[in-house]
């Protein structure tokens, strides 16, 4: 159950809250999610679905390691909760092919 | 593709190399190997640690101030593309690295000098103070006082010479 850190500006991932934000589901094949991966994330006692943009684990060669698992609050259908994205992002997102075009739409650096 | 600066040794970056850590901060460090990577896990300060040239230049070892440094800055323009700027850029790096690297070493070989009179000082001075493993106390003195009475004897003849 990873706490994870919400990087957007949506009111649901930015108003204090007693719990933090934790993943309780990972939609991979195995159960470990990196970077570009939707996991369900419980925050203030609702679910909400959320993409990973940078994680403390290493990676792929050539990919940079955060800080803190850093999480973008998403819709089912892909769309961004938030409007603007002021931390760094990993560039291996704009590779992926996923509709993250939106996500990749609102950041503003990349890493 | 480029060519970054390790930022704890300040040694360069090739790709495939090294670790890129972004700090929560949004700033991002890049290191080229783990020696580096550990040391600042270690929270060891690069301006203390001996080997970094940001130690050399902090301590003044290594050439800080230069024309030919200028040019490694980082611009964030982006300049539109000209190929015949481009050629003469190549061959301006060329000439640019060589007069870089001149400097550089006429800057340590300034600094080493001081170490080679300092150091004839030092020998004359510990000659001074053990030449009694080489030499006797009186070892030349009676020569010299002979000298020194024929050269007396010789001046009273000049002078007898002189009365008469």
């Amino acid at each position: 159950m990873t706490r994870v850190r919400v990087v957007d500006n949506s009111p649901l991932g930015n108003t204090p809250y007693h719990r933090p934000p934790k993943v309780i589901h990972v939609y991979t094949k195995n159960g470990v999610g990196k970077v570009g991966d939707t996991v369900l994330l419980a925050i203030k006692g609702q679910k909400k679905k959320a993409l990973i943009v940078g994680h403390k684990m290493p990676g792929d060669r050539m990919t940079p390691r955060f800080d803190s698992n850093n999480v973008v609050l998403i819709e089912d259908n892909g769309n961004p909760t938030g409007t603007r994205i002021k931390v760094p992002i990993s560039s291996k997102l704009r590779k992926m092919e996923g509709d993250h075009s939106k996500v990749l739409a609102i950041a503003s650096s990349f890493v | 593709m480029r060519i970054e600066k390790c930022y704890f040794c300040s040694g360069p970056v090739y790709p495939g190399h090294g670790v890129m850590f972004v700090r929560n901060d949004c700033k991002s460090f890049r290191f080229c190997r783990s020696k580096c990577h550990k040391n600042f896990k270690k929270k060891r300060n690069p301006r203390k640690t001996r080997w970094t040239k940001a130690f050399r230049k902090a301590s003044g070892k290594e050439l800080t101030v230069d024309n030919a440094l200028e040019f490694e800055k980082r611009r964030n323009i982006p300049v539109k593309y000209n190929r015949q700027l481009w050629d003469k850029t190549v061959e301006a790096m060329r000439k640019v690295e060589e007069i870089k690297r001149k400097r550089q070493a006429k800057f340590i070989m300034n600094r080493l000098k001081k170490g080679k009179q300092l150091e004839k000082e030092e020998a004359i001075s510990e000659v001074k103070k053990n030449i009694h493993l080489i030499k006797a106390p009186h070892a030349g003195k009676a020569k010299q006082l002979e000298d020194k009475m024929v050269q007396k004897l010789q001046e009273d003849v000049d002078m007898g010479d002189d009365d008469i």
